[in-house]
């Protein structure tokens, strides 16, 4: 099979139906091809690799391809293209002086993303688009040559619905008359909210919970991590709890992606678990050996996608701790790894001479 | 503006008042005075007799050097800085600003500070380790069962970022010295001394190791490994993070005998941190992956091997222009090297320690001729990197946490 079937049939055929064997005898062609690709276009990449695995040969496994840590692309600019093939550039959410992920993306990489994005809400929200509620502000996708992760991840759900509403204003207030107006005219039809976790629960939630509206026939897809949730007790399940209780809203469906990685995104069941898409894959690592750990055992998330061209994110250790509960499990609307996310690796402070309070000390 | 005071008590107290107390308590011991000793004495004996302190290498190292027999021969070093004409006197109040992520290492240049006499305010930042929480507890042990003249001459207190205090503390100083990194030192820099004032500053280092390929080559297996075992306690004590903790190894000789030696050396590393169980949390793991990609991406990095997550190693083709940052917690850069005068060109102000193996004393001597005060404060044998002396950073300090003065009849 030609590499080109191969990536069509993941695309095509039901997500979440193939067996793990068969995704992955579909996958490792396409991502041995990926490995090869990078290395002849992206010199940085190709200096790692000839660093890191000197006598690497074609991966006999998908747990063989190289992987590369998150991390640099906040610090290095990795790029299969030249630069006038350039099309955007997405940039993670980092909150001030941090740095931020730059991700270069030409139109074909944009175009797989969105189509592979398209095939995954397709199964989970149905082929039609239905009216959107976004839970977030339309100031946000103004720019549209240079994109935050939170800008790139809502024009990206965009596409799943339609007469889209801006819950919020540029200062995060909820607009309750817009709201109300939309639901009205809505609400009685299966409907589509879309937001960041933490902006759900704090912008939209908050501002919610008494009102009494009826959601009932609305679709929750929500993402961007429970690090700030967790720091409020709010789990994903007190999150889904609260959400039935104040406003009939039992549709929820979390997700686990990154702008390293944009379109392969892992969707969770009704059974609470993520699950990758045909055209990606995780990996669980022991962060001591790096070797691949079975299921039940928790380790370091490598996530593995058949879509980057432009840029070498194929494949890509995460700073994130997951587990997989079971591989193929009973259902068959549900194929391959199931998983759970458990948070980001912690941050370590070494002891010794050195410390960073110095701005502490000035102030 | 009130400070938690640690020691000689435990209670909330103004800063004012912890001013008011140094200044109003006598400097009645000379420069080692045989009650600063037994002192000494005293704290030693209190460490090495508490349980939990026996966990803490660190610990035991600084009991150990307290000793009465540790400490007292150091007098004679102190005697040989007099001249005919010369005394020394202690300077006053030493005010010690150890870093935020304290650990023991302040205690030497505070005990120091305390052998020549003078009293002593030290801050420590809100959060500290176990190791300091706990030395806090022994040492008031310790005061309890002192002199009460000793009482106030050592006040431990602790408190967040507040300048007003530090400002106030440092007014009251006659010597202030400084630990943490370079942006730590600069803003405290920025506050006043009086006018008298001295200050001594060990901002960030680097450390690095040098061994002559051949002479590890000839080592019997139980020496090699023996050796090894004395390079993992310089390097993994302190997670790598002690700044005389070597970070590069300079391997001379020909380029076939480095490699062997550099394989053999390394694969022997393996198997003591192994032995050891050095196991680092998951994040400083990710840290030093991630630190030895960007490393390949931008330094003249030739090679990489990581024995199996244990200890990453990268050899570099050249020193030029060599970035001292570093990510701790276990990553060895290595370069081969005819000899130690091609390292001289890469040396700067930032190094301080270089551990060796398999150099005579006129090699070192010729080479720190070569480097003619450029850097390096210390060349110790492999196994001594942490072990603390009063020639440190370039001082001594014994010399400069006291004042000499002149007699003539």
């Amino acid at each position: 099979m030609t590499e080109d079937a191969a990536f069509d049939q993941l695309l095509e055929s039901p997500q979440y139906s193939l067996t793990q064997p068969l995704k992955e005898s579909l996958l490792l062609p396409l991502l041995n091809a990926l490995t090869d690709h990078h290395r002849a276009r992206c010199p940085e990449y190709a200096k790692l690799i000839s660093l890191l695995h000197p006598e690497l040969k074609q991966a006999g496994s998908p747990a063989e391809i190289p992987f590369i840590p998150v991390g640099l692309f906040k610090t290095h600019v990795l790029c299969s293209i030249p630069p006038d093939e350039v099309f955007k550039t997405l940039t993670s959410s980092g909150t001030t002086g941090q740095q931020v992920s730059q991700i270069f993306l030409d139109r074909e990489t944009a175009r797989r993303q969105t189509v592979a994005l398209g095939r995954i809400m397709a199964q989970v929200l149905g082929p039609e688009r239905v009216p959107m509620i976004v839970v977030d502000s339309n100031g946000l996708v103004r720019d549209r040559g240079r994109f935050s992760a939170r800008a790139a991840g809502v024009l990206g759900m965009l596409n799943f619905g339609r007469n889209h509403f801006y819950a919020l204003d540029e200062h995060m207030d909820l607009d309750e008359n817009g709201l109300r107006a939309f639901l009205e005219k809505f609400g009685s039809k299966p409907f589509l909210i879309f937001g960041f976790t933490f902006m759900v629960w704090q912008y939209f939630f908050e501002r919610i919970r008494d009102m009494g509206l009826d959601l009932s026939q609305g679709t929750l897809v929500h993402s961007g991590g429970w690090k700030k949730l967790q720091e409020r007790a709010v789990s994903n399940v007190e999150f889904r709890r609260s959400f039935e209780e104040a406003a009939k809203l039992k549709r929820i469906f979390n997700f686990y992606g990154m702008v390293e990685q944009v379109g392969s995104v892992y969707v969770e069941a009704e059974d609470g678990l993520l699950y990758p898409p045909n055209f990606a894959d995780i990996i669980i690592r022991d962060p001591a050996t790096m070797r691949e750990l079975p299921p039940s055992e928790p380790g370091v998330i490598q996530v593995l996608s058949a879509l980057p061209l432009s840029y070498p994110g194929h494949s890509i250790l995460t700073e994130d701790l997951g587990v997989i509960h079971s591989i193929d499990g009973s259902s068959s609307e549900r194929r391959g790894k199931a998983f759970r996310v458990l948070g980001r690796v912690p941050k370590s402070e070494l002891r010794g001479c050195s410390d960073t309070h110095a701005v502490e000390v000035a102030a | 503006m009130t400070v938690r005071e640690i020691a000689p008590v435990e209670q909330c107290v103004e800063a004012s008042e912890v001013v008011a107390r140094l200044q109003s308590a006598p400097s009645s011991f000379p420069p080692f005075a045989p009650e600063i000793i037994q002192f000494c004495g005293r704290f030693s004996r209190l460490i090495f007799q508490n349980k939990p302190a026996r966990g803490f290498p660190e610990l035991q190292a600084l009991a150990f050097w307290m000793r009465p027999a540790g400490v007292g021969p150091l007098n004679d070093a102190v005697r040989r800085l007099e001249t005919r004409h010369t005394r020394l006197v202690p300077r006053g109040v030493v005010f010690h600003i150890p870093p935020a992520n304290v650990d023991t290492i302040f205690v030497y240049s505070w005990i120091v500070s305390m052998l020549m006499g003078n009293r002593n305010l030290i801050r420590l930042s809100s959060s500290v380790t176990p190791q300091v929480d706990l030395l806090c507890r022994i040492l008031n042990e310790a005061l309890a069962e002192s002199d009460p003249v000793f009482r106030n001459q050592t006040i431990i207190v602790q408190y967040g970022h507040e300048r007003e205090i530090t400002e106030l503390f440092s007014q009251s100083a006659d010597v202030r010295v400084i630990w943490g990194g370079d942006q730590t030192v600069n803003a405290i820099r920025s506050i006043p001394l009086p006018p008298h004032a001295s200050e001594l500053t060990f901002p960030d280092r680097f450390s690095l190791c040098a061994i002559r390929a051949e002479n590890y080559l000839g080592l019997d297996e139980a020496q090699g490994i023996g050796l090894v075992e004395k390079f993992y306690n310089d390097t993994f004590w302190f997670d790598q993070m002690a700044c005389s903790s070597p970070r590069l190894m300079l391997w001379c000789g020909d380029k076939a005998e480095c490699g062997r030696a550099s394989s053999l050396f390394f694969c022997r590393l393996q198997e003591c941190i192994r032995r050891k169980g050095y196991a680092p949390e998951t994040g400083i793991r990710m840290n030093r992956f991630t630190f030895a990609c960007r490393a390949i991406l931008d330094r003249p990095v030739t090679a990489y091997q990581d024995f199996q997550g244990d200890l990453p190693v990268l050899t570099l083709g050249s020193l030029e222009n060599f970035s001292r940052d570093h990510c701790g917690g276990g990553l060895m850069l290595e370069f081969y090297s005819s000899g130690l005068d091609a390292l001289a060109p890469a040396v700067t102000h930032r190094d301080q320690t270089l551990t060796q193996f398999g150099f005579d004393s006129i090699e070192l001597e010729t080479f720190v001729k070569l480097l003619n005060g450029r850097g390096i404060d210390r060349i110790v044998p492999i196994g001594e990197a942490l072990h603390f002396q009063h020639f440190w950073d370039g001082y001594d300090l014994f010399q400069s946490l006291s004042r000499s003065v002149y007699v003539q009849t």
